[in-house]
């Protein structure tokens, strides 16, 4: 079956750029590209005055702000300072009140690994096929995997290193491998935006080593990554700004002042007690 | 011996009917098994018996208007059956009501409804026919519909398969990849009205849903991947159709039950001697040495 979809994609492409109209449409697209390429320097995710609500009671008001690509963005905030309730808003899962969030990057590179994942894992799936569904972006439904994507998950396993468990059962998985292999699928699918809610909770040092120098590089490469935080060690490795959410506010704050002023704080001040609860 | 085996296994093939019967159940023990795979996986392995009633009102107002013919009654089962999952969506999406809790009250309106239309246009003969088939009438006509239908499932499947098994496994992360995510759950449920009123036929409505179920549950014992667990529940079920045959044949049962029951027996059998979660493998608690697990 994927192989008659192949052909049938391949005579598509082979059809549309042969056509003679394409010498408008290519002009169209040259504009767009300069727009995008224009943005791209810019920020490609902005915050403008937002209000967010959830089952009719306020959360966040007046929230603004520039994400920076290649950076890392930290949120930080007690519980129920609406962290997650702005990931959220940020995938367009909940609408805001008023203001909006502009988000230049295509929704099938956005990443997102919220903290209560709906990832069933009793589901019969190996860790490979997992990492495998991130190329659904360059594949979609039908288009079968060449051997070239099969070596790129193998690649991005061994960065990992899951190479081992490349046919372990996802339910046979620890904490940390799982989010291993979750940070696996978002570089199969070269997400170009992703959202980290508490990534290192429940997961071993080792992993949070390995994730933490993944990050980075992905950042490098130029990913806008916005991560929920609680550990001021974390922090301090990890982030190039800080979202502070508290009080229905955000207020941008310096990772260096954050780490000056609780240089002995082991945890993240607005969040203390909340590191083994659940966020709202 | 030879004799004896012909007469068991190869007689009663010559009777066209029985041709036609055992062709259908293998034509339906292609399409079903996948199905059933994906709704046990899921944990919606109730909504098959749910949607197996849905159709029932569809084929008993088929029935009253041309008389038992099949693609009429098949019809009427397949537009019930979507309108059915239609209108428990639709309650669920409006009312916050969970799904399951709206199937399960449509589909009781529609077994009442169907059970009412049967009796009041023809005799109890009638409606056990429907409830529960019968090998007899399969003809010609009927065989192709069952087998084009069959077809048409194993193609859809094979078309929507990945994008299932992400919605299975992330639904969040598809819906963030594909506008069309939410379809892949409308036309799982379409396949599934659409194998059931294939197999009322051979199995009757009500039984039908069986022949998707149990292999599907069985294979669970046997494997833990999804190629295998397809794999295995479709060689069941075409052990259970065609052995069921045989014994409603030779004892003079009701085809319908005699398929499900044998395909029970082998959802016992695994369940009792299978290789994982069965009785003998929390018995053998057997696991490989470290050693040899990093080995390989």
């Amino acid at each position: 079956m994927s192989f008659f979809a192949d052909v049938i994609i391949c005579r598509e492409a082979v059809g549309s750029s042969g056509t003679a109209a394409a010498g408008f449409m290519g002009f169209s697209f040259v504009g767009k590209w300069v727009a995008a390429m224009s943005e791209r320097s810019l920020s490609r995710l902005q915050l403008h005055d937002l209000h967010l609500a959830q089952g009719g009671r306020t959360v966040l008001e007046h929230v603004d702000g520039d994400i920076k690509p290649g950076a890392i963005t930290a949120l930080i905030g007690a519980n129920g300072a609406g962290k997650s309730t702005l990931i959220q808003a940020i995938m367009g899962e909940l609408r805001p009140i008023s203001g909006k969030v502009i988000c230049t990057v295509d929704k099938a590179r956005r990443a997102w690994l919220p903290q209560q994942l709906a990832l069933d894992l009793t589901f019969p799936m190996s860790v490979e096929e997992l990492v495998m569904t991130g190329s659904w972006p360059s594949h979609g439904a039908l288009k079968g995997y060449c051997a070239a994507h099969y070596r790129k998950g193998r690649d991005i396993m061994a960065r990992l290193g899951i190479s081992h468990l490349a046919h372990r059962p996802l339910g046979e998985l620890s904490g940390g491998q799982r989010q291993r292999a979750l940070i696996g699928r978002t570089l199969m699918q070269e997400a170009e935006l992703l959202l980290l809610d508490e990534p290192f909770a429940n997961v071993d040092s080792d992993t949070v080593d390995i994730l933490i120098r993944i990050l980075r590089q992905m950042a490098d490469e130029g990913v806008t990554i916005i991560i929920v935080l609680h550990d001021m060690d974390h922090l301090s490795r990890l982030a190039d700004e800080v979202l502070m959410l508290s009080g229905g506010h955000g207020r941008w704050v310096a990772p260096s002042a954050l780490s000056h002023q609780h240089a002995s704080a082991k945890v993240v001040p607005f969040a203390l007690g909340g590191r083994h609860a659940g966020t709202a | 011996m030879l004799a004896l085996l012909d007469a068991w296994f190869v007689a009663p093939f010559d009777y066209g009917f029985m041709r036609r019967a055992v062709v259908g159940g293998l034509a339906l023990s292609l399409a079903a098994p996948p199905l059933g795979v994906f709704l046990v996986l899921r944990g919606m392995s109730l909504i098959g018996d749910a949607m197996a009633h849905a159709i029932l009102p569809g084929v008993a107002l088929g029935f009253l208007l041309a008389g038992f013919s099949l693609p009429v009654m098949s019809a009427g089962g397949v537009l019930f059956g979507v309108m059915v999952a239609l209108l428990a969506g639709a309650v669920s999406k409006m009312g916050g009501q969970r799904e399951d809790a709206a199937m399960a009250s449509f589909f009781i309106i529609s077994l009442a409804a169907g059970v009412l239309l049967i009796s009041m246009g023809g005799s109890s003969v009638d409606l056990t026919h429907v409830l529960f088939g019968s090998i007899l009438a399969i003809n010609s006509t009927a065989l192709l519909l069952i087998a084009s239908i069959s077809t048409l499932i194993v193609i859809i499947l094979a078309i929507i398969f990945r994008a299932l098994v992400v919605e299975c496994l992330d639904p969040l992360f598809l819906r963030g990849q594909s506008r069309r995510s939410s379809w892949v759950h409308s036309v799982f449920l379409g396949l599934l009205v659409l194998n059931l009123t294939a197999g009322f036929q051979t199995l009757g409505t009500l039984m039908a849903v069986g022949l998707m179920m149990l292999p599907a549950t069985a294979a669970r014992f046997w494997s833990k991947r999804l190629e295998g667990l397809i794999g295995i529940a479709v060689v069941l079920a075409m052990i259970a159709s065609t052995g069921g045959l045989l014994i409603s044949f030779h004892l003079d049962t009701p085809s319908g039950p005699s398929i499900i029951l044998l395909a029970g027996v082998g959802y016992l059998l695994s369940a009792l001697f299978g290789r994982y979660h069965s009785l003998a493998a929390k018995l053998r608690r057997k696991t490989t040495p470290l050693a040899l697990e990093q080995s390989s």
